[in-house]
């Protein structure tokens, strides 16, 4: 059996690598404002995204999402793939500085016909030492019928198939949306959370049905199973992040939104529940997330745009089993135990070109002193500020169809693995939460 | 004898009521302030207008509009009930037009648009429509 001290060493390295590993995710340099919609459409990349760039979504960009990605200028066929590159210099407060080309990534994103529409990334990420990882990222391909009358009310009608939970949602503010969720260390973290380990973001495949009734309300129903291991495998995922075997399966999602042209504002519910087996042969244990989600939008005249949302979502969790500690004799883990997340985001964009994003993130969990070791809380407690420059992808910018994002990101965490101290145990060097905050420069261009 | 006594008359009140009209129209556009119909425009009707001359989005450029022949963009592609509307874009047309959901001013037309209430914001609006000439 290895001593504490190789214990202790081996379980701070896992942690470090997961959370620095939400850090691009939590960058946000997923571009959703695809230059292929914009030539498709027309439209202006601001005219979906208020900072030009995403992953926000302005009223009209969400109803582009809800009508399949078919909106068209009419003008006959256009080429649905579009390119993003991301040049990173990461600077963490502990480790090696790095700049490098860190992300290049292919978008098949379009419509095919009025029915028929969808986004698809494949991204490339750099491993250092010239070593390329190219994944299967999100996917959301839909069928939608629009122009519907329902109690004389317009109505609009969909199917998604999509690979994330919460990805393929208008509102675009759930953490599969917005490739934010709260950093979660191993263990924690809502099924929802695409930061928490064993994630199901883009290992998994679902179908929905929704529903836009008066352009006010919306509905959605469906389910997901995991892909298997094999095919992960070949969408350039380890099997070690697989997110086992699920079974029974629900995604429900319900809110009310309303476009006030000069404002926005929703109130949303979502829920998802499995049972699952991790690893696959093992027990099976019951999940069941359940959330909200607030958002307001002051949009005005789009110089000044002001955009708040909050997520919040419980976790229940039934485990498949107890076990007893490792590390402190005759301790017994917990049978259940919930989870819980909270991001509170706000943005602020002058002239749809200069940014100011604050994100306030919180993991939290049941204490459980064999599960979460050392200190017996998983939670998680961190914030990041970004600062961006989109120069183009408005109407009377140099290019509307193409853009370019410059960003200066800050990563704080006041809290990690239940403690701001000392957060991995009593091996020395001791690492307190603030030794894992990290700055990024990053320059993204799309096109 | 009624013919010869009311065309000369009629071809003069035609010319005096066009004249009329052509004083009236940039008055009646003007009543508004185009500065604020800027701003109007941007929350109402950039996200599927442009006003570029030849840039049409999901809807045509609105460049030259008020004046123009309903359907009149030759690379647009307009639904049959515009193409068969067979209206000039008068501020008074446009007026009527936008005060309304679009489907009722025009059933069968593709535009999404529930029509602006606060008669204050149309007639910025449309001067400020009037000016992109």
């Amino acid at each position: 059996m290895p001593s504490p001290a190789i214990r202790n060493a081996a379980r701070r390295r896992a942690y470090l690598w997961c959370s620095l590993g939400a850090l691009p995710l939590l960058a946000s340099n997923a571009a959703h404002a695809i230059p292929a919609y914009a030539r498709q459409t027309g439209a202006a990349c601001a005219d979906c995204h208020a900072g030009s760039y995403g992953p926000a979504l302005t009223p009209y960009g969400m109803r582009f999402k809800l009508n399949g990605y078919t909106d068209t200028d009419g003008k006959g066929f256009k080429l649905p793939a579009a390119v993003q590159l991301t040049e990173t210099r990461t600077v963490p407060t502990q480790g090696d500085n790095t700049t490098r080309l860190s992300q290049a990534d292919l978008y098949l994103a379009g419509r095919i016909n009025d029915y028929l529409g969808g986004y698809v990334k494949v991204q490339s990420f750099n491993q250092g030492a010239g070593k390329f990882n190219t994944q299967l990222g999100d996917m959301d391909l839909r069928f939608v019928v629009k122009d519907l009358k329902l109690g004389g009310r317009d109505t609009t009608l969909g199917v998604t198939v999509n690979n994330n939970p919460g990805f393929q949602d208008p509102i675009s503010a759930l953490p599969g949306a917005t490739a934010n969720g709260p950093p979660a260390v191993p263990g924690a973290g809502t099924l929802l959370n695409p930061s928490s380990s064993n994630t199901l973001a883009d290992r998994v495949i679902g179908a929905s049905v929704y529903a836009l009734y008066d352009a006010n309300w919306y509905g959605e129903i469906g389910s997901y199973n995991a892909l298997p291991t094999s095919l992960q495998d070949r969408f350039g995922y380890t099997l070690g992040g697989d997110p086992g075997r699920l079974s029974d399966t629900g995604y429900a999602r319900f809110a009310y939104m309303r476009d006030l042209r000069r404002q926005f504002y929703s109130i949303g519910l979502v829920a998802l529940t499995t049972k699952r087996q991790l690893p696959r042969i093992g027990p099976r244990e019951g999940i069941t997330d359940l959330g909200y989600d607030l958002t307001y939008q002051f949009l005005g005249n789009r110089e000044n745009i002001l955009q708040l949302a909050y997520v919040n979502i419980y976790e229940r969790r039934r485990y498949a089993g107890v076990f007893v500690s490792p590390s402190v004799p005759g301790l017994v883990s917990l049978p259940r135990g919930v989870v819980h997340d909270q991001t509170l985001t706000l943005t602020y964009t002058f002239k749809q070109s200069y940014g100011l994003a604050y994100s306030h993130l919180i993991s939290s969990g049941t204490h459980d002193a064999a599960r979460f070791t050392p200190h017996g809380d998983p939670d998680t407690v961190s914030d990041s500020i970004s600062l961006f420059w989109t120069p183009f992808g408005k109407d009377d910018s140099l290019t509307s169809i193409a853009n370019l994002k410059l960003s200066a990101t800050w990563f704080l965490f006041s809290k990690y693995n239940g403690s701001s101290d000392d957060i991995f145990g009593n091996a020395p060097p001791v690492t307190n939460a603030h030794d894992l905050n990290a700055f990024l420069l990053s320059a993204s261009v799309a096109f | 004898m009624i013919k010869s006594c009311s065309w000369p008359f009629l071809r003069g009140a035609l010319g005096a009521a066009f004249m009329l009209g052509w004083a009236l129209a940039p008055a009646l556009a003007c009543a508004g302030d185009a500065s604020a119909g800027s701003d109007v425009f941007k929350s109402e009707c950039a996200e599927c207008h442009s006003v570029k001359e030849g840039r049409n989005k999901k809807g045509p450029s609105l460049f030259g509009i008020v004046g123009r022949q309903s359907g009149a963009i030759a690379d647009y592609a307009y639904s049959d009930a515009l193409k068969q509307a067979h209206w000039t874009w008068s501020a008074d047309k446009l007026h009527e037009y936008l005060s309304q959901p679009a489907r009722q001013a025009n059933p069968g037309t593709k535009m999404k648009y529930d029509g602006l209430s606060d008669s204050k914001q149309l007639d910025d609006l449309l001067s400020y429509l009037s000016t992109l000439h």
